[in-house]
């Protein structure tokens, strides 16, 4: 368990290497979505 | 009274304060997902459930759900209106505290569950039927699960089935309740053609981190006494929290391009429904694991809920039925009698049959929750109509409903 307990965290660390940059657009306040 | 000990006591009392607090801080996480015409009725729907059901509880809830066993389906009313619960012991229950102690902590167990059900219906339940459902549901839902699993010669504690706080009795009751009750009402009005957002995402933000306070009494304080246990219990708790929040948040991220800060909310809260029915039986590692599944599992669902046009206004059914369904069998996967010598071992662990008796009681309590509460809306519904007519939903609920405003900024 231990193995899969590190295994688990070392891969959200390489997710957030790799995940992207402000592609998207704004999901959650219609307001800032008006105000942008 | 020789027999109480007051560090028990003291821990137990402190965990149902705690717990108490996690209804009303429901309200703002649910509040805030809300827009703003609607926020003072959902939060209402939290804080009427404490008012209403922390009577029934006192009354007969609590002998239905712990009072001496009927047949393992439920208790009988020995203990109506609290006659023999008193500052003695109980020693099936909780031998080293008052019984009214015990009494007292599984009531905010009983209070926060059907408060978990209001967010599938948000925006467009009428009050009054709302209240009458809360009050059939504890009763005819809540109490007789709660025994199956948690009373004495109830039938799933009886088979072996492991629940340490509330997986079965709490999630999974209100999640699969959730979306019967998002069926039966239907889609608001206007969803998919007008934007719907959370009116406040600060206060989403602040109510799950109240929660997630409340969530040490929610679990650590379910060892009933304050020892070795409960520190176990918090400790899985806190790492499975963190977890799914930092994994549901990297799966929002590569999902939709950004980190949700309401995602890493929900996460947090769908990794602490996931530790629920296995913090006094894992580890640490097995914690971290859990909290992994959580994350990934429970965003998956929700996407999948939309995509089925369910409007679960506030995704409980893929946050507490789902969650508390891979709790479930993930406490027949990890439990660890080195964890707690009091129970049995899980898969990994040597004994595969204690993932066929979770599977049994999850389905158990899925099917019965389901039947039940189509059941009683649709019986509800021949007295009080479910849903606000078609002006009040526009005009919004605190103005239909309650006649107040939230804010006049």
């Amino acid at each position: 368990m231990e193995f899969l307990a590190f295994g688990s965290f070392a891969l959200l660390i390489a997710l957030w290497l790799v995940a992207p940059s402000n592609k998207g657009e704004i999901v959650a306040i219609e307001e800032v979505k008006k105000a942008a | 009274m020789e027999n109480i000990n007051s560090g028990d006591t003291a821990w137990l009392l402190a965990s149902a304060s705690l717990v108490m607090l996690m209804t009303p801080a429901l309200g703002f996480f649910y509040g805030g997902l809300v827009r703003k015409k609607n926020v003072l009725a959902t939060i209402m729907h939290s804080f009427f459930i404490l008012c209403l059901i922390s009577v029934q509880w006192v009354l007969w809830g609590y002998t239905l759900a712990f009072g001496p066993d009927i047949g393992g389906i439920i208790g009988g009313l020995d203990w109506l209106a609290l006659r023999g619960v008193g500052m003695l012991p109980n020693a099936d229950y909780a031998p080293t505290v008052p019984h009214q102690a015990f009494m007292v902590f599984q009531m905010m167990f009983a209070v926060i569950t059907p408060a978990l059900i209001t967010g599938a219906f948000a925006e467009r339940k009428r009050f009054k039927a709302f209240v009458v459902f809360t009050l059939i549901w504890a009763t005819l839902v809540y109490a007789p699960v709660a025994h199956w699993v948690w009373g004495v010669g109830g039938w799933l504690r009886m088979l072996g089935a492991l629940d340490f706080a509330g997986g079965t009795v709490v999630h999974i009751t209100s999640g699969v309740s959730a979306l019967v009750a998002a069926l039966v009402l239907g889609r608001r009005k206007g969803l998919g053609s007008e934007p719907i957002e959370p009116h406040d995402a600060t206060m989403t933000v602040l109510g799950a981190s109240l929660l997630w306070f409340g969530w040490f009494g929610f679990n650590a304080g379910s060892a009933i006494n304050a020892g070795g246990l409960a520190a176990n219990a918090f400790v899985v708790t806190n790492t499975a929290a963190a977890m799914a929040a930092l994994t549901w948040m990297t799966v929002s991220w590569l999902h939709k391009g950004a980190p949700s800060v309401l995602g890493a909310s929900a996460g947090a809260v769908a990794g602490l429904v996931a530790i629920t029915p296995a913090s006094g039986y894992v580890d640490v590692s097995s914690a971290i694991v859990i909290g992994l599944g959580a994350g990934t599992i429970c965003y998956l669902a929700i996407q999948l809920t939309r995509r089925l046009r369910v409007d679960d206004a506030l995704d409980v059914f893929g946050v507490h039925g789902v969650g508390g369904t891979w709790g479930a069998l993930a406490t027949g996967l990890f439990a660890s009698s080195a964890v707690n010598s009091a129970a049995t071992n899980g898969l990994i662990n040597g004994n595969p049959a204690q993932l066929g008796i979770q599977l049994v009681a999850v389905a158990a309590v899925i099917a019965y929750a389901a039947v039940m509460t189509f059941v009683i809306l649709k019986v509800i519904n021949l007295f009080v109509a479910l849903r606000v007519p078609e002006q009040d939903e526009v005009l919004g609920l605190d103005a239909s409903q309650h006649r107040e405003a939230a804010y006049t900024i």
